[in-house]
């Protein structure tokens, strides 16, 4: 069952443009120029309940602006959009009931007061009675192990801590679908990894829908099923993460520690990505070639070690970001 | 409806409740701040007592209805700074990409806006209108008028400032011109009225309404007259509504920023 659906979207801005220097600027104010940004251009897509999505692009891609418009927070130029049945420019007040959203880049939380504190205000917003409130708050405390900060003004805790009570002050209201907005940015490995597991959690135990946006692969690859990628305000690729790597993992990274040297300069299918003499790095293109084939000529018998990798998910996203198509 | 009023007003009352017990965190500057508001409204006082020692009456003016008239329009000034301190940041709010937070809660985004921080020395400014009132002659009635008026004065000022800086979704820099003219609302209505006179006068009573917010209510409180009163309250709903009509057709222009902002 669709949650989210998403019909021929697009947003543009208007932008001011301006010469440089000081005549520029009052250039601009005798005789403004504007140009017109097409931030998305005619989108549609439609997410299930329960779902992981990652929905991802580089920056100035139309992600946020996207989110934005699913959230009530911009008008949409053209176009539809339908959560849970709600229209967001129609029914933000219903909307804002059944929907929750962190944007890591600007904080909801009142850095003076406890996290206790900011979830009983959260309970206010959200016209939660007192008792439910503090059942609720008891019961994210332990999912999201707050035990140890939950009395500490949020300006005192860590930016991981702060993140993890920024995700459970826009559960408190047991939102539908959550829309994460870049959650683990600034965060170090471990913190990172601990709010993955947890957002995994969430998502187990509430079935809440997620909808995800990160420039992050830990966060897609270790969370999501499925990838939106929004290019220039378009959707290039919308496909499960199984099928992404299957598709565009036609090419293989060998490491191969040689007793002799070899030359594989002009062999078909065979790029050269490091050569260290006996140490050897490259990537098979395994529509051209086997990567058994690569084996053979390096020869079996000249190997003294070897590792064969997948490109790393990155290096695909960053592909399809450029618009390339050799992977 | 009744339900949704009172929610409103609990996220208001909460919100304001934070906010001070942030300002309380620094217990010092909370009551230097205070008194030395007071002591600041005080030196207009002690200005007119010089003014007064060498004329009796100043346009009608004598010096119990001055302190009367800088009283309202210290109360009505602390009234709106304490309790919508945020309508006059609005633009900065619009335009750094704050105004997220509350578009996506489920209540009214200008109200929850506007209230959601407090200015602490416009608690000396409310305690020093007090302070002008009881010089000037404390009655039940004339208590009740005195705090009707600082109600419907500080929603003049507060709507203005909505207005106004609700230009930012159209111009960029609407707030200078938002500030200029709360201050010199704020410079006029600490004179007595009848000395403006011609053009300055009608601006007083219609753009610049020094005179609904601030002059009337002196009139009605020294010889009560229900009409003037009429016009004071319906002058402050038709600012309401219209404070409130710009902001929303404003708010469709809105186009949000991804600068990293805090709550603090």
């Amino acid at each position: 069952m669709a949650v989210i659906e998403v019909k021929g979207l697009s947003k543009t801005f208007k932008v001011k443009l301006k010469d440089k220097g000081f005549k520029g600027s009052l250039k601009a104010m005798v005789k403004p120029k504007y140009k017109t940004v097409n931030a998305v251009r005619d989108i549609s897509f439609t997410v299930d309940k329960g779902e992981i999505i990652a929905f991802i692009g580089p920056n100035g891609a139309g992600k946020s602006t996207t989110i934005k418009m699913m959230t009530s927070i911009l008008f949409p130029d053209q176009g539809s959009i339908k959560i849970l049945d709600f229209d967001p420019k129609k029914d933000r007040k219903k909307l804002s009931y059944e929907i929750g959203t962190v944007f890591g880049q600007k904080e909801q939380l009142w850095t003076h007061l406890t996290p206790y504190d900011n979830f009983k205000f959260f309970g206010a917003i959200y016209d939660i009675p007192e008792k439910a409130v503090e059942k609720k708050i008891d019961e994210l405390k332990m999912l999201f192990e707050l035990d140890e900060f939950i009395n500490t003004p949020v300006r005192n805790l860590s930016l991981g801590q702060r993140i993890r009570c920024e995700i459970v002050a826009s559960l408190i209201h047991n939102p539908k679908i959550l829309f994460l907005d870049e959650p683990t940015i600034g965060l170090d490995p471990v913190v990172k990894e601990n709010i993955r597991s947890l957002i995994k959690r969430m998502n187990k135990e509430y079935k809440t829908t997620i909808f995800l946006t990160s420039h992050d692969v830990g966060d897609i690859e270790k969370l999501c099923k499925r990838v939106i990628i929004i290019n220039n305000g378009q959707i290039v690729l919308d496909d499960s993460m199984d099928n992404l790597k299957y598709h565009y993992l036609n090419k293989k990274i060998v490491e191969a520690k040689m007793k002799e040297r070899v030359n594989l300069d002009d062999e078909d299918g065979i790029t050269i990505l490091k050569d260290k003499g006996y140490n050897l790095k490259i990537e098979v293109d395994t529509t051209k070639r086997s990567v058994a084939d690569a084996i053979k000529l390096l020869n079996p018998d000249n190997i003294i070690d070897i590792n064969i990798s997948n490109i790393p998910l990155e290096d695909i996203i960053s592909s399809i970001y450029q618009n390339k198509d050799q992977l | 409806m009744l339900t949704a009023v009172r929610n409103q007003c609990k996220v208001i009352f909460l919100s304001i409740k934070y906010a001070l017990m942030r300002e309380l965190l620094n217990k010092t500057t909370f009551i230097s701040n205070i008194i030395f508001m007071i002591l600041n409204n005080s030196s207009m006082i002690v200005q007119w007592i010089v003014l007064f020692s060498i004329k009796d009456n100043f346009g009608g003016y004598t010096l119990k209805h001055v302190i009367l008239l800088i009283g309202i329009s210290s109360s009505l000034y602390g009234f709106a700074h304490f309790f919508f301190e945020k309508s006059f940041k609005l633009s900065e709010t619009i335009n750094s990409g704050k105004l997220d937070a509350y578009i996506v809660q489920p209540k009214n985004i200008l109200l929850s806006t506007i209230t959601s921080d407090i200015q602490v020395s416009a608690l000396g400014d409310l305690s020093f209108g007090l302070i002008a009132y009881f010089i000037y002659g404390f009655t039940i009635r004339g208590f009740i008028l005195y705090s009707l008026f600082t109600i419907t004065g500080g929603i003049i000022l507060v709507c203005i400032s909505v207005i106004l800086h609700s230009l930012s979704f159209w111009f960029s820099n609407a707030d200078a011109g938002a500030d200029t003219f709360n201050g010199m609302m704020i410079n006029v209505s600490t004179y007595p009225d009848s000395i403006f006179k011609g053009i300055v006068k009608w601006l007083l009573f219609t753009i610049i309404p020094v005179g609904i917010a601030n002059y009337i209510p002196v009139k009605v409180m020294v010889s009560f007259n229900p009409y003037l009163l009429l016009i004071n309250v319906g002058v402050c709903l038709l600012f309401i509504l219209l404070a409130f009509t710009i902001f929303y057709r404003g708010l469709k222009r809105y186009s949000s920023t991804n600068l990293m902002v805090a709550r603090v």
